[in-house]
């Protein structure tokens, strides 16, 4: 199983169609249902931290690509949400950017992609696990 | 009347539920396809039952098959963003890290050259032609 985890400019850019990057992150998107079609285990998801954080809610008529889509949110429960203490402490990245490497860490898909504007907080906030970090 | 958008929401809707109980319904599986799908629980641990196999397999497709509507129908309203095939394929190898991901200029030529027979390529078949290409240069 594959995770694509979307960090803020990912969640902002597919939720605008105006966005100068709404097509860099759409493609991968495609590229998911591609996969899914020949059988592999994919799912594309945000952690909740980076939704807020983005200001995307789901009840507003906006965030419909994203519902649409089935980007699957990953709720800040209370172990990730230690983890992400964690993060912050040890690394000063932000509150979104930890929740995001919370999930990459206990994520226990094979593989963990992330589309990011930031692959280096990304990197720290995600170690030890290794991410495949796709830029956008 | 349901609308094409109304439907997918509605069925992202029941994808998303919470909901633990079970329906004995009316569908009607080949008796085949039930022997063989006991077999593989009991013998191949796919799944620890037929139900559970039957149902996640069903969420599979189902999930599959609303996350490609939707992607159709933001096409037909936002036709700007729908990325070509070679910018699908130069996706699908950055997520994988694979090398391609570096050659736009081979992706955008094999998914020329795909294309060119075969108009339902998909992003795979692009990197397969391009890793093909690449070896026979190399």
């Amino acid at each position: 199983m594959r995770a694509v985890v979307l960090d803020n400019e990912a969640v902002q850019a597919l939720a605008s169609p105006d966005h100068d990057k709404h097509r860099v992150v759409v493609a991968p998107l495609a590229g998911v249902v591609t996969r899914r079609r020949r059988g592999a285990g994919m799912v594309a998801v945000v952690p909740t931290a980076v939704r807020v954080e983005a200001g995307r809610d789901r009840s507003d008529p906006r965030a419909a690509p994203i519902n649409r889509f089935r980007v699957l949110d990953v709720a800040l429960d209370t172990d990730l949400a230690n983890r992400a203490a964690r993060i912050v402490t040890g690394t000063g990245v932000s509150i979104a950017d930890a929740h995001l490497g919370a999930v990459a860490q206990t994520s226990t898909g094979s593989d963990v992609v992330v589309l990011t504007s930031d692959p280096r907080d990304v990197v720290r906030a995600s170690e030890p696990r290794n991410v495949t970090v796709v830029r956008i | 009347m349901m609308t094409a958008l109304e439907v997918l929401d509605r069925i992202n809707e029941l994808l998303d539920a919470e909901d633990s109980s079970t329906v004995n319904t009316s569908m009607r599986l080949p008796t085949a396809l039930r022997d063989a799908a006991a077999l593989a629980v009991e013998h191949l641990a796919v799944a620890p039952s037929t139900t559970t196999l039957a149902a996640a397999a069903l969420r599979s497709v189902l999930e599959t098959a609303v996350m490609e509507a939707a992607l159709q129908a933001h096409y037909r309203v936002h036709p700007e963003a729908r990325p070509s095939l070679a910018e699908v394929a130069l996706a699908l190898a950055a997520q994988d890290g694979s090398p391609l991901a570096g050659r736009p200029d081979l992706i955008e030529q094999a998914a020329a050259d795909v294309l060119a027979r075969h108009p339902d390529a998909d992003g795979d078949d692009v990197l397969l032609w391009a890793e093909a290409q690449q070896a026979a240069t190399t």
